[in-house]
């Protein structure tokens, strides 16, 4: 099970490597990975299987809230933290 | 409009001569035969690595299934966005002619979704979900209009690369080769409507838009192209395979050499029709 710091760490890592911003300064966990467009929308297919990945659970992306990829600390209170994972996790049959 | 009005007349008389029933044309065996192909060996996403190499043939042939039911579950995501976007023009702002053809376009496109769901939930047992996701954004109408419509014309003419090739390939099962026929036969009619009303559309507006609205009606169209090439490519298939890694297989399979020369030809078609259109000013990249 990884940590809280590992997961952020992973989720900084993979929007760096994907950014195609040249030059890019180091993402912070509040930085808006969208509105600044270190990433953008057409990555974001590739960033949900990504979590899934790392969650070992599928997203249902038709619950998705808006904002839940706005910054590193989003995307983990809606994926990772316990409280609120359930709301945009879920078990698929099969998968 | 005259020529769109033509064009629907005529396409409707086809769907009508052509009309094929599904239902009834296909012979459906209660188990999958292990040993046949149901995907062209050479358009299975990760051929060339060397997890597909390490396959022996009949984790080839498994696999070649589970590229299938990946490439109808991406049919029946895409189809049905399709068919929101057809419905919500029926009798809205475009000649008789053109709704009643939109009836056969979504009759049309309702049967193949039925047809891929069949496939998927009786060999594999499940259809694969999208990861299709987009922020909403605020169009006018017309925009809105026009950006549909090449998206149609973009995911259509992909998936016909793959439907005209595998409706010749003899090497596969009669089932999987037929589908592939059925459905180029009728995407033939679908693409020719598409690129009619989506050039049209992009001709009224062009003279409308300013410099910068160009470049990012193009990124949004690269961009598309991007996204819906990426659903070729699913570690849930890999994982299914039991292979190890599946996620970095994924990135492994699309960055390759061979991937990227399989998309610049499979695109080719409908990437001239862009350009020479003018929607984009070069070739996508992907």
């Amino acid at each position: 099970m990884k940590s809280e710091a590992d997961i952020r760490q992973s989720l900084r890592q993979w929007v760096t490597t994907k950014s195609k911003i040249e030059a890019l300064e180091a993402v912070q966990d509040h930085t808006l990975i969208l509105e600044k467009r270190i990433i953008t929308s057409v990555q974001l297919m590739d960033l949900i299987m990504y979590l899934e990945f790392l969650m070992d659970k599928p997203v249902d992306v038709t619950q998705l809230k808006p904002g839940v990829f706005n910054s590193i600390d989003s995307i983990y209170q809606n994926f990772f933290n316990n409280a609120s994972r359930d709301v945009t996790a879920v078990e698929l049959a099969g998968s | 409009m005259e020529r769109i009005v033509n064009l629907a007349e005529k396409l409707s008389e086809l769907s009508v001569t052509h009309y094929n029933n599904p239902y009834v044309m296909f012979e459906w065996p209660e188990q999958i035969d292990p040993d046949a192909w149901y995907f062209t060996p050479e358009y299975i996403s990760i051929y060339g690595t060397s997890e597909f190499e390490q396959l022996d043939d009949a984790g080839k042939k498994r696999l070649s299934l589970l590229e299938a039911v990946n490439f109808f579950s991406l049919n029946i995501h895409g189809e049905k966005a399709l068919m929101r976007g057809l419905t919500k023009r029926l009798y809205h702002n475009r000649p008789k002619e053109v709704s009643d053809y939109l009836h056969h376009f979504v009759g049309e496109e309702n049967k193949h979704m039925s047809l891929f769901g069949k496939f998927c939930t009786r060999y594999l047992g499940k259809v694969y979900p999208s990861r299709a996701y987009e922020i909403p954004n605020e169009l006018d109408e017309a925009e809105e209009d026009f950006l549909f419509f090449v998206k149609v014309v973009i995911f259509e003419e992909l998936v016909d690369f793959y439907n005209l090739q595998m409706s010749n390939d003899e090497r596969l099962h009669p089932l999987a080769k037929g589908i592939n026929q059925y459905h180029h036969d009728d995407e033939v009619r679908h693409i020719s409507f598409g690129r009619t009303i989506t050039r049209n559309l992009f001709n009224q507006l062009k003279p409308e838009w300013s410099e910068e609205k160009q470049v990012q009606v193009q990124a949004y169209i690269l961009a598309y192209i991007e996204s819906t090439w990426k659903e070729y490519y699913n570690p849930y298939v890999y994982k299914d395979m039991q292979m190890k890694n599946p996620y970095a297989l994924y990135e492994c399979a699309w960055a390759m050499d061979g991937a990227r020369v399989h998309r610049e030809k499979a695109g080719r078609k409908c990437y001239k029709y862009l350009l020479d259109m003018g929607a984009l000013i070069k070739e996508p990249q992907v």
